[in-house]
């Protein structure tokens, strides 16, 4: 009963000082919610690429240029310099995929440009890629107007919805006209929105992309080709040997190997590994802001402190033990940090809410995360609250009766 | 057996050549049930006094048994209890938490005992009944007279039931009315069997004490026995009279007297004549 009579003490001292604990609170309200946004976001975003992945299927396999290099363990990563620069895969490896006993589909992902323009809008920053009227057999995308081309040559376009809504607005665009690197191309289909994704991690974003036909874009480029992947489909339950053969053949064709095959999962532990390293460094700078505000929380009290000097002599004239009040001033702290926390888990939530409304990302928050972050600002508190409540609990009661 | 028993107790403060003898080697005991009034001129360790008394701090040398118990060495826990349970302080300027309401700034003493809300609260309640001040239990300090407000810090001091009651000058900042009112509690809460010492300039206040203690340079210089009522004979001696006393000291407690002493922070004394409210009333009145 003592402590929740301190309980109620330092709130009702801390409600003294309204603005004042709120500004100290804030150093701990910006840390507690940005790490719980942060994280949630990287949960969001490692759900739709996982989300996105599953959907393909186990038999789907992806070529990608660079090697998969093995870092310790069972850790893999992509050879990044590889990926950045031009592609090593051929027309000619679409080809020969294509022939191999085990593999039913071959469809390349050839880059051609990132800009493409309607009459009057221009949409940059996104992905025209030349690919086979095989790809619905592979990826399965829902269209939500018109269909996939179905010749490899023409110039037919499959648009992705942004760009729709960007290029055209609300009206349906199958039909219309836009215009890629100066040609003219009639749009044939519109993919429905799909959950975005990364292109150079997992998945195309579809949302954002152009498909034409592949000869097409071989014409548009001068003959070459800048492969970003190669999507396979395997025979039913050959998966294995799809592999193995996809690798022989590969390294046939290039005499060295500079290329990875993928299965879904490695695609999956290399996203979730991207994603959650991204995650975990913004996650460490906003720990940062709980350390200053930690201090902050730490500033404030010594000063209160010291203005309560003849407070504190008083409490002890009555009989107060230097336990009592090192027990008061930490508690102090604690309401201050614990208090920081809730608000800042507060804070994270309508931040999450707001994104998800306002947004197309869908940050997942969890249980985990918050209590985590609760126990972060407990710590916190302690720990910060400890030397001015020493300092506090030592003071002589003569001096500090005296004092001011 | 004496309450309280100083024996040859010192108190040293600074180093080296800044070294002051706030105490030198005092002896002193007072029995159950005395009121002691102790008088001298600002910084002969009268405060000094009070505080090793009062336990909230300790000698440099010497002795000092409350209760036949040795208590100057004892650990900071234990006088922190010893001063809970047994010391009531009252200080020259009120001393109130200026956040807690009279109720709750008499029941601190009593949370600190670790005693729940409920009981915490009623026994407060009680104490502020008894001086007089019952329909105040939910003021703020701020928004007490002078007055009430010491004797909302003698509820306080009063609500462990201690065994001394110690008052470093209870009336320096009240005027002549308060301060009648708080030293008839005084004299109330003796005549109850209380042990009550206090400091004071005012040799008016010796009339409530039984017992007067002249201190001079950390000496004590002379101890009386008075009747209730009368004022100490030395006290007139000492300001009326320059018999076995310097010029300086005189002047010293001349000044004191008129509470006009450098570094002594009191408000100029009220205490002669009508207060200063009071003719200003009048004046209102008459015009």
């Amino acid at each position: 009963m003592m402590r929740t009579g301190n309980i109620k003490a330092a709130i009702a001292s801390l409600r003294q000082a309204k603005w004042r604990s709120l500004l100290t609170m804030l150093g701990i309200i910006i840390g507690v919610s940005s790490v719980v946004t942060v994280v949630s976001l990287g949960e969001g975003l490692k759900h739709q690429v996982v989300g996105q992945i599953n959907s393909l299927g186990s038999d789907v396999l992806t070529v990608r240029p660079g090697s998969l290099v093995h870092q310790h363990g069972d850790q893999t990563g992509l050879n990044l310099l590889a990926f950045l620069s031009a592609s090593t895969l051929t027309n000619r490896d679409v080809a020969s995929l294509g022939k191999q006993p085990d593999i039913t589909q071959a469809v390349p992902f050839d880059f051609v440009t990132s800009t493409a323009a309607s009459d009057s809008v221009q949409s940059d920053n996104i992905y025209v890629i030349g690919t086979t009227p095989n790809l619905p057999t592979i990826v399965h995308p829902k269209l939500s107007f018109g269909d996939f081309f179905a010749g490899n040559g023409g110039n037919f376009a499959v648009i992705g919805s942004d760009i729709a809504h960007n290029l055209f607005g609300e009206f349906n665009p199958v039909g219309q006209s836009i215009n890629i690197k100066g040609q003219p191309f009639i749009v044939h289909g519109v993919i429905a929105p799909t959950a975005g994704g990364l292109l150079s991690v997992a998945q195309t974003d579809y949302n954002n992309a152009i498909f034409i036909p592949e000869n097409t874009a071989l014409g548009l480029n001068g003959g070459h080709s800048n492969i970003l992947q190669i999507m396979i489909k395997a025979k039913s339950n050959h998966t294995e040997a799809a592999i193995a053969s996809a690798k022989k053949v590969l390294e046939q064709n290039h005499q060295t190997v500079d290329f990875s095959v993928l299965r879904q999962d490695q695609l999956l532990s290399l996203a979730g590994g991207v994603v959650g390293s991204i995650a975990g460094f913004i996650s460490g700078i906003a720990a940062i802001s709980l350390l200053v505000g930690g201090i902050g929380i730490m500033d404030i009290m010594l000063v209160s402190i010291s203005e309560r000097t003849r407070e504190i002599g008083l409490r002890k004239a009555v009989g107060a033990t230097n336990r009592q009040i090192l027990d008061q001033f930490l508690i102090e702290g604690l309401v201050l940090t614990i208090g920081g926390g809730l608000i800042g888990i507060v804070v994270s939530i309508i931040l999450n809410v707001s994104l998800r409304v306002y947004t197309h990302w869908k940050p997942e928050l969890s249980w985990s995360i918050m209590i985590l972050a609760v126990c972060v600002s407990i710590a916190v508190g302690l720990i910060f609250s400890v030397v001015p409540a020493v300092k506090a609990a030592r003071k002589n009661p003569i001096d500090a009766l005296r004092g001011n | 057996m004496p309450l309280i028993e100083l024996r040859e107790v010192s108190k040293l403060y600074g180093f080296g050549n800044a070294t002051t003898l706030a105490l030198d080697e005092i002896s002193l005991s007072v029995e159950r049930g005395e009121f002691v009034a102790v008088m001298g001129p600002s910084g002969c360790g009268k405060t000094t006094l009070m505080n090793l008394i009062g336990v909230l701090d300790r000698p440099t040398n010497g002795e000092y048994l409350l209760d036949n118990r040795h208590v100057a060495r004892l650990r900071s826990s234990q006088q922190a209890k010893l001063r809970r349970d047994r010391i009531g302080f009252v200080f020259q300027a009120y001393n109130l938490l200026p956040r807690l309401t009279a109720l709750d700034n008499v029941a601190l003493p009593l949370a600190y005992k670790g005693i729940g809300l409920g009981r915490r609260q009623g026994k407060a309640s009680d104490i502020l009944e008894q001086v007089g001040l019952r329909d105040r239990e939910y003021y703020l300090p701020r928004q007490l007279s002078g007055g009430e407000a010491q004797r909302v810090a003698i509820a306080r001091a009063l609500v462990n039931n201690p065994s001394i009651l110690i008052a470093d000058e209870p009336t320096g900042n009240l005027d002549s009315r308060d301060s009648k009112v708080v030293m008839e509690l005084l004299a109330d809460i003796h005549r109850r069997g209380n042990t009550i010492i206090i400091v004071t300039h005012n040799p008016e206040l010796t009339r409530y004490a039984n017992r007067v203690i002249y201190m001079h340079d950390g000496m004590i210089v002379g101890d009386e026995q008075t009747a209730i009522g009368n004022m100490a004979r030395g006290a007139r001696r000492n300001f009326f009279n320059k018999k076995g006393f310097t010029d300086d000291d005189v002047a010293a407690g001349v000044s004191a007297l008129m509470h006009a002493m450098p570094g002594d922070k009191a408000p100029k004394s009220k205490r002669q004549g009508p207060s200063r409210r009071r003719r200003t009333k009048a004046r209102k009145a008459r015009s």
